[in-house]
């Protein structure tokens, strides 16, 4: 605890400014980048692993070399493409 | 011209096929040219990916699944096994999903799409045209037969891979856009460099896999492809609309090997009737394939009173079939 009040303390105020603009100015953006980038990573899975969903878009020889890489994310994808009446419409 | 002139004259057409309906003689032609190649010093490396592939036969041994099998001096023959390919594939990538997230098993949704991708109808075209890639890649032959599947499954491939060629243009772009948010959230959060994006890599690869394999049947420098057909009105015409789908794809279309002409000397003979009429036959569709191909047809191959099997059948067609005693 105490090392980390001191660490706190060496960024000063120049720091404290700096996470506070952060916060003001660039926290809404860097969510809403998040957010975008996460419908895209949905979008990503849904045109590679869309048979998955009965959606067969990909070679599958070839988009089982991709599969490995997106295992974590297909719980959620499929969750939110079951959910969303109109995924297309919350991509953007 | 004849078979030998196009050889000499193209040197650098490395791979090689023979393709046409089934039953015409594609593997036989394929062996006997391997053969050939080989006599004259070449190595040569004739293979197939059919899994009612005939060359285990017509070599007389059981080459499938054993990889690249030394016939004789220079000629080595090869049969894939799609469907172990196949297995072996999805094991790859079960046991790269178990280590890359240190599991114990597989989930259950991802271990059902393992397996139901393998009916998927595109699978096998696709794990066959990858294992010719694999093949050809290697590069230490100087000739690849490649005798091949039926005609549809070779256009049915390149029309595949130039819609996935399209569509993996697509789906990099998406990847790249998707990288460049990476990026710009990283700096607005002063992170540090993002780490590099494995599946854009994935897609590059696949993209080079795909564009090689239709490369190797489309290669104006490197390919040879010839129509076997025989003397009859039907197979005329069939071969001709192959050929103009052919055309349409860009596959370097050779020339044509006529297979099965009965010896027209017979005649002189005592003949049935029933022979007597099989050769008028012939005789007029050899009139249709000089109309319609012309000097691109070329060589005849007599019709032999054996089937060809064994290298020493093999031996007396491709005498035959090249004019030249070997």
């Amino acid at each position: 605890m105490a090392e980390k009040k001191g660490k706190k303390k060496k960024g000063g105020i120049i720091g404290f400014f700096r996470d506070f603009t952060y916060g003001m100015a660039t926290h809404g953006m860097a969510r809403h980048a998040l957010k975008t980038r996460s419908s895209m990573e949905h979008l990503f899975i849904l045109i590679t692993m869309g048979d998955m969903l009965g959606i067969p878009i990909l070679p599958p020889y070839y988009s089982l070399r991709l599969l490995p890489h997106v295992v974590p994310q297909i719980t959620t994808w499929k969750r939110r493409m079951l959910r969303e009446k109109d995924f297309v419409e919350s991509m953007y | 011209m004849s078979l030998v002139q196009i050889f000499d004259k193209y040197p650098d057409r490395r791979y090689l096929m023979f393709g046409g309906k089934g039953g015409l003689g594609k593997t036989t032609f394929s062996a006997a040219t391997a053969y050939y190649l080989a006599q004259k010093g070449k190595r040569v490396l004739v293979f197939s990916v059919d899994p009612q592939a005939s060359l285990s036969d017509i070599f007389e041994r059981d080459i499938f699944g054993r990889g690249n099998i030394e016939i004789m001096p220079n000629l080595f023959a090869c049969e894939v096994d799609a469907d172990k390919r196949i297995k072996d594939y999805q094991e790859e990538i079960r046991q790269k999903i178990i280590t890359m997230y240190g599991m114990k098993k597989i989930p259950e949704e991802i271990e059902s799409y393992i397996q139901a991708s393998s009916a998927e109808p595109a699978m096998e075209e696709s794990a066959i045209f990858d294992a010719v890639v694999d093949i050809v890649v290697k590069g230490d032959f100087d000739y690849y037969i490649y005798d091949l599947v039926p005609l549809g499954h070779a256009l049915y491939y390149l029309s595949m891979a130039s819609i996935y060629d399209a569509w993996l243009e697509k789906i990099t772009g998406l990847r790249e856009q998707m990288r460049e948010y990476d990026k710009a959230i990283a700096t607005m959060k002063r992170e540090e460099e993002t780490e590099e994006d494995q599946i854009y890599n994935e897609l590059l690869y696949i993209k080079e896999r795909i564009g090689q394999s239709s490369k190797i049947m489309t290669d104006k420098k490197k390919t040879a492809f010839f129509f076997v057909l025989t003397p009859e009105e039907m197979t005329i015409i069939d071969t001709e609309k192959a050929a103009g789908l052919f055309a349409k794809y860009d596959v370097p279309l050779a020339g044509y090997v006529v297979n099965r002409v009965i010896n027209r000397e017979l005649l002189n003979q005592n003949i049935p009737v029933y022979l007597q009429n099989r050769i008028a036959m012939q005789a007029k569709a050899l009139e249709m394939i000089d109309e319609k191909f012309g000097n691109t047809v070329l060589s005849r191959v007599p019709e032999f009173d054996s089937e060809i099997k064994g290298l020493q059948t093999i031996k007396k067609l491709a005498e035959e079939m090249f004019e030249e005693k070997l």
